[in-house]
């Protein structure tokens, strides 16, 4: 009997399957729904250090094969995530993956070094999609320079395990993959969404309220599997793929591309038992390919010759 | 709330655009109420990809039987349309915080378009509990206007309004409504639904009138279950400005609370 168990750096997780952050809150809508079988580690909704309104509606239009969003971060803050939110999500008995973000490097820092102090935490995700206040609006994911620095700074002052969640609105990905590890991250997330825009024509003007926003789904799927395939090439960190997964095969794309674990996001919405479903998948397939461990799959892509 | 799979038991079309879906699923028969909906997968392609939010417009429990009404408009709800008596539909459901009446009587229900379906179900509900029930139900045109009759059980009184006059009062919803009460109607609570510029200028013209009052909000959705905040309504909450999912936190809001 094959075993999902892997391990992606310093974590070790019992499949290789996450939630995708912002697609599954803190976890309370989906629990009766799916029973948390089959995933390896939650991933929490974006936290920064205050409250965040979020950006007015319409926040969400859906494309073809997938959907723009713009909730704006939208989430309680620090305070109320470690009073409401964490005790409910060390319940969950799944590994926790505490996304969290900021307009400054030093809002990044006071995050990390409040939630080190925590328990039940098992690695904080750094969500560099974000503009960087002081350097006039740049995302700090767009910046080989920026993306050292910070992680970097995070990296003193949180002690656990660290993933870089990488923006694919960038020209070489690879590049800052590199750059998250000389910063010290163990671990790189890779994708968050594509920067889009849909107009409504009857009112001639963007219709999204923020204007622009991110867009998910399998209609993004084969970008971020070149984008895994390519940071896979450039770094020997371990990368958790992300962007479009629906099943099981379109999990299995981004493992040979050279995921060590991938994250389901959009595919929630749509199907709230996709992570169930694909754990079976993965099972089935390593045991009719006479394998023991998704690990052995891990960019293969890579390594098999065309015939 | 659970996922489960609906056998289609009855589409028909009941007026140009407008179908009527019964769907049976005993579970969601015998537990959605006025105001909580269903979130429909309507293709098994990757495109349109998400759910469509239907509100319940009855439900027989004892047959197990839930009905919808849906206008084709979209490619969601022309997939919809297709369906054939027999296929399983993949339903999540009941979703959403329903109808709260405080049975202060008469309950009007103030319903503009495809808003009719959760007040319809209000007042199936409210009349088999023997409560006072009047029902105003605006449309552009006669053609769009539903036949109430045929889905609703004698009880309540019944106020149509075309916007061309075709069939009972002409104008606007809130104008008949605002002329049955010089005539002396005293409404014990309200409840609405319909195009979003209706529900404010109802509840702007509230805060004179005083009514409790409930309107159920239409908003773009992903996941239908309050983890994605994707369909965001602004409300006081606490004296504090807050955006609450629709899905969850609504659909059905108090007039006051939403800042309109």
């Amino acid at each position: 009997m094959p075993s999902l168990k892997v391990k992606i750096g310093p974590l070790v997780l019992e499949t290789p399957l996450l939630t995708a952050s912002g697609t599954f809150a803190f976890g309370e809508e989906y629990a009766p729904l799916m029973g948390m079988d089959g995933l390896g580690a939650l991933v929490t909704k974006t936290i920064t250090l205050l409250p965040r309104l979020g950006n007015p509606s319409p926040r969400l239009v859906e494309t073809p094969a997938g959907m723009l969003n713009a909730i704006g971060l939208q989430n309680p803050g620090l305070k109320n995530f470690l009073r409401d939110e964490l005790p409910r999500l060390r319940g969950w008995a799944v590994p926790l993956i505490v996304s969290i973000a900021g307009d400054t490097e030093e809002e990044y820092m006071t995050l990390a070094q409040a939630l080190d102090g925590q328990t039940g935490i098992a690695a904080l995700e750094l969500n560099l999609s974000c503009p960087n206040v002081k350097k006039g609006g740049i995302l700090f994911g767009t910046d080989a320079v920026l993306i050292e620095s910070l992680v970097g700074r995070v990296r003193a002052a949180w002690s656990g395990p660290l993933i870089a969640k990488l923006t694919p609105n960038v020209t070489a990905i690879a590049e800052l993959a590199c750059a998250a590890a000389r910063g010290g991250a163990q671990i790189v997330s890779a994708i968050n969404t594509l920067r889009g825009m849909v107009i409504d024509i009857a009112a001639r003007r963007p219709l999204l309220g923020n204007l622009a926003g991110g867009l998910s789904g399998p209609a993004i799927r084969p970008v971020a599997v070149k984008m895994v395939y390519d940071i896979y090439a450039a770094t020997s960190l371990p990368v958790i793929g992300v962007g479009g997964i629906m099943n099981t095969d379109d999990a299995l794309q981004f493992i040979l591309a050279g995921a060590a674990a991938v994250a389901v996001g959009t595919a929630n919405f749509v199907e709230p038992r996709t992570i169930p479903r694909i754990a079976v998948g993965l099972r089935e397939y390593l045991e009719e390919n006479g394998l023991h461990s998704p690990q052995e799959l891990v960019g293969a892509a890579h390594r098999t010759q065309r015939t | 709330m659970k996922q489960c799979r609906a056998l289609v038991r009855e589409l028909e079309i009941v007026r140009e655009d407008f179908y009527y879906l019964a769907l049976e699923e005993p579970y969601l028969a015998a537990t959605a109420l006025p105001g909580q909906f269903l979130h429909l997968r309507v293709s098994h392609t990757l495109d349109p990809l998400l759910r469509r939010p239907f509100s319940v417009a009855g439900t027989s429990p004892q047959t197990g039987i839930v009905r919808l009404f849906f206008r084709r408009l979209g490619t969601g709800t022309q997939l919809l349309s297709c369906l054939r008596s027999g296929d399983l539909l993949d339903c999540l459901g009941p979703l959403g915080s329903p109808f709260l009446p405080a049975g202060k009587s008469p309950a009007v229900l103030l319903a503009g378009g495809t808003g009719i379906a959760p007040l319809m179900f209000l007042a199936q509900k409210l009349a088999a509990a023997g409560d006072e029930v009047c029902l105003f139900y605006g449309a552009a045109t006669a053609a769009a206007l539903l036949p109430l009759e045929r889905f609703l059980p004698s009880g309540p009184r019944l106020y149509y309004v075309t916007a061309d006059g075709s069939a009972g009062e002409t104008g606007l919803l809130t104008g008949a409504f605002e002329r049955a009460l010089d005539k002396g109607l005293v409404p014990g609570e309200l409840f609405a639904c319909g195009p979003r510029p209706l529900l404010a200028l109802l509840a702007e013209k509230n805060r004179r009138w005083g009514y409790p009052l409930q309107v159920s909000l239409e908003e773009n959705m992903a996941c239908g279950v309050g983890a994605c905040q994707g369909c965001a309504v602004l409300v006081q909450k606490d004296g504090k400005k807050a955006y609450v999912p629709v899905c969850r936190e609504g659909p059905v809001f108090y007039g006051d609370e939403v800042i309109w």
